[in-house]
């Protein structure tokens, strides 16, 4: 039986590995600048779909169905992103005889509109922040959208419908912001998700990021999992998430992961998902959102459970019957931190920085885990998201994790393109996060308060080496240039005798 | 050979001579602004292993050159720029601020103009946006290192723009 990976990167890489031990083939597809990808390289197949830009190639539902009708492909998995949470796609493969590792289209196209997820999630019981019912029309007045927001009351989240990742979000402080947020969330959402209806959300002050991983079979077992803590964001990206939180006692924990599953049961919810929730400063928790698709941070619940998510989403797909004890999803057996790892420039805002991977030294040893999409030589590409790697680390409790993460950041190097890795090894530094006070405004407001300081300096001790490293760098070339080959260790010889004698 | 190397605008003199090895591995005296070192140094895949020979210090580097003697030298925390032998290289005003102290904006990284939001003689504060660009699916705001005023807008909106392709002047 071969499986599909409709995806790129990190995630089709973690797909194929899944394959591979579940003895399933694996088919890679890809766009003419991925052909040395990783994720080409470790599959059984693969087969080209079309330019570099996504909409011409990964996106393309055409080409990926054709993909896997002419490899034999019998079940598609959509990984996160690109066409994880289409319908359309989900409708698709049902409708050409795949199987898609997923839930039903039905099913995605409830909960992918954020606005009939809150409907869902209120009719079964379950708190959601205040917010509009309903999208706003493209042809909603600017007066009607500012009386709405009104009455919701500032500070207000703008949304979109389809939206994810942080994507077409924009934060309204005052009402005389408004327009232009939703102007901007509107074509920001437009571009990325091609549904450029937006919603308005109150904005809880200072609340956390906590979400719960759901897997559901076709035979009406649906199982919560411990919780994901992912407050530390930046813009509404996820940048570290762990589990379990601190936020939570036993009580909050066991309530929250009922409210997940019982969203995920009222909607017939089959495979992997996850259900976020808001945490106010009072432990009153709020229903924000579903995602209908294996999430980005997935391996922190497979380290702290000992399940491995993927497996389950393959066998569940193929009819399997969920026979995990809900009490061993529940409890978590050790503590697990992630760090998402981007080709950015942390001192110049976080600026994209794709380019060519010259050289890699990954980290290993006890407790480390890295989930990654590149190997040196190969070029980045300019048209998708920026992820290098997922560092995650896992210790016997927190302290442990944060010791192995923060000694694997440092053994991480990337030689060629700019890294978040120096934020990153600030990070872990910083006394709240050892300490785990932070919200999801956290991240920003420290940011900010750094006014684009760079996040390493170079001390003294540096510069000389820098200086020396330079300098034997230069001498090295040179004489490479003038030493054949053949004759390599005999023209060097000369040469350094020559040095000698000066 | 001896070379002038800038390092965060400050120019050290090295003098670097092979005493023993071949490329791949080899040991040096260097001599940096007088200060002598014995330096042993190693080819690996992500660059040079260099130990101090004196005090036994080591550290992984990763040196990218760029254009006209312009390097990158990675260190294991932090990255340096330096340049080799500057003087060679550098004819006129050729590097981010000119002569008449004009700041010229570049696009850090490949994408697509979307919005650009300053015109020739605006005031613009420090770090204030001039010019939105797509890339990896996200917008990035680029903004005015320093206070001045807009001299030229080199860009439209709606146009894709290579990295290190001009896009605004602040005079």
């Amino acid at each position: 039986m071969k499986v599909l990976v409709a995806n790129r990167g990190e995630i089709a890489v973690r797909v194929i590995r899944a394959c591979r031990e579940m003895g399933l083939g694996a088919v890679a597809v890809y766009s003419e600048c991925d052909r040395d990808a990783l994720h080409v390289r470790l599959a059984d197949a693969a087969v080209p779909i079309g330019p570099g830009p996504a909409r011409e190639s990964y996106l393309r539902i055409d080409a990926i169905i054709d993909a896997a009708r002419r490899t034999g492909a019998t079940l598609i998995h959509p990984g996160y992103g690109f066409l994880a949470e289409n319908e359309d796609f989900a409708q698709a493969c049902v409708d050409a005889g795949l199987t898609f590792v997923g839930p039903t289209p039905q099913a995605i196209a409830l909960m992918g509109s954020k606005t009939a997820a809150r409907q869902a999630a209120q009719a079964a019981g379950v708190p959601v922040v205040p917010g509009t019912e309903s999208p706003f029309s493209d042809s909603a007045s600017d007066d009607e959208i500012v009386a709405t927001a009104g009455r919701i009351g500032y500070p207000l989240v703008v949304k979109a419908v389809s939206g994810g990742g942080g994507k077409g979000m924009r934060t309204v402080a005052a009402p005389g912001d408004l327009l232009a947020a939703v102007r901007t969330a509107r074509s920001e959402a437009g571009s990325a998700f091609g549904d450029s209806a937006v919603y308005l959300e109150r904005r809880l002050m200072r609340p956390r990021h906590i979400e719960i991983q759901l897997l559901g079979d076709h035979h009406g077992t649906v199982i919560p999992f411990v919780e994901r803590e992912c407050s530390i964001q930046r813009r509404h990206q996820k940048v570290v998430e762990e589990s379990p939180s601190l936020a939570l006692d036993a009580e909050t924990r066991r309530r929250m992961a009922e409210c997940a599953a019982q969203v995920a049961r009222s909607v017939g919810y089959t495979n992997a998902g996850t259900i976020e929730f808001l945490l106010d400063e009072d432990g009153q928790f709020y229903f924000l959102e579903m995602n209908t698709r294996l999430q980005v941070e997935h391996p922190v619940t497979e380290l702290v459970t000992g399940i491995d998510l993927v497996h389950w989403q393959l066998r569940i797909a193929q009819g399997a019957r969920l026979d995990i004890a809900p009490e061993r999803a529940l409890t978590p057996i050790c503590h697990a931190i992630e760090c998402r790892i981007y080709a950015e420039d942390p001192d110049a805002g976080f600026l994209p920085a794709p380019g060519r991977v010259q050289a890699l030294t990954v980290p290993g040893g006890p407790g480390i885990r890295d989930d990654r999409g590149v190997a040196a030589g190969f070029e980045i590409p300019m048209f998708y998201d920026s992820m290098i790697s997922k560092l995650i680390a896992w210790g016997a409790d927190r302290p442990q994790a944060i010791a192995r993460l923060s000694r694997a950041l440092d053994e991480y190097r990337v030689v060629g393109v700019k890294t978040t890795l120096p934020f990153f090894r600030w990070l872990v530094g910083q006394p709240e996060f050892a300490a785990g006070q932070f919200d999801t405004t956290y991240l920003d407001r420290l940011l900010a308060d750094r006014r684009g300081i760079p996040f390493v300096t170079p001390t003294p001790t540096d510069e000389d080496d820098a200086a020396i490293a330079a300098a034997i760098a230069t001498w090295m070339r040179s004489h490479r240039a003038a030493a054949a080959p053949a004759g390599e260790m005999r023209a060097w010889r000369r040469a350094a005798r020559t040095e000698g004698l000066r | 050979m001896t070379f002038e190397v800038e390092v965060n605008g400050r120019v050290r003199t090295v003098s670097v001579e092979a005493v023993d090895g071949a490329p791949g591995r080899a040991r040096f005296r260097v001599r940096l602004d007088g200060a002598a070192h014995a330096i042993e140094s190693i080819v690996t895949d992500v660059g040079l292993s260099l130990i101090y020979l004196d005090s036994g210090r080591g550290l992984d580097v990763a040196v990218t050159e760029r254009t006209g003697g312009e390097m990158a030298v990675q260190l294991p925390h932090v990255t340096v720029d330096a340049i080799v032998d500057a003087r060679r290289y550098r004819r006129g005003g050729s590097g981010p601020a000119t002569a008449s102290g004009d700041v010229r904006v570049v696009a850090p990284m490949p994408g697509r103009v979307v919005r650009v939001l300053v015109k020739a003689g605006d005031r613009v504060e420090a770090r204030q946006g001039l010019v939105v660009v797509e890339a990896m699916k996200m917008e990035n705001e680029i903004t005015a290192v320093r206070a001045g005023v807009i001299k030229e807008v080199a860009v439209s909106a709606g146009q894709s723009v290579e990295s290190g392709r001009l896009l605004v002047v602040v005079e």
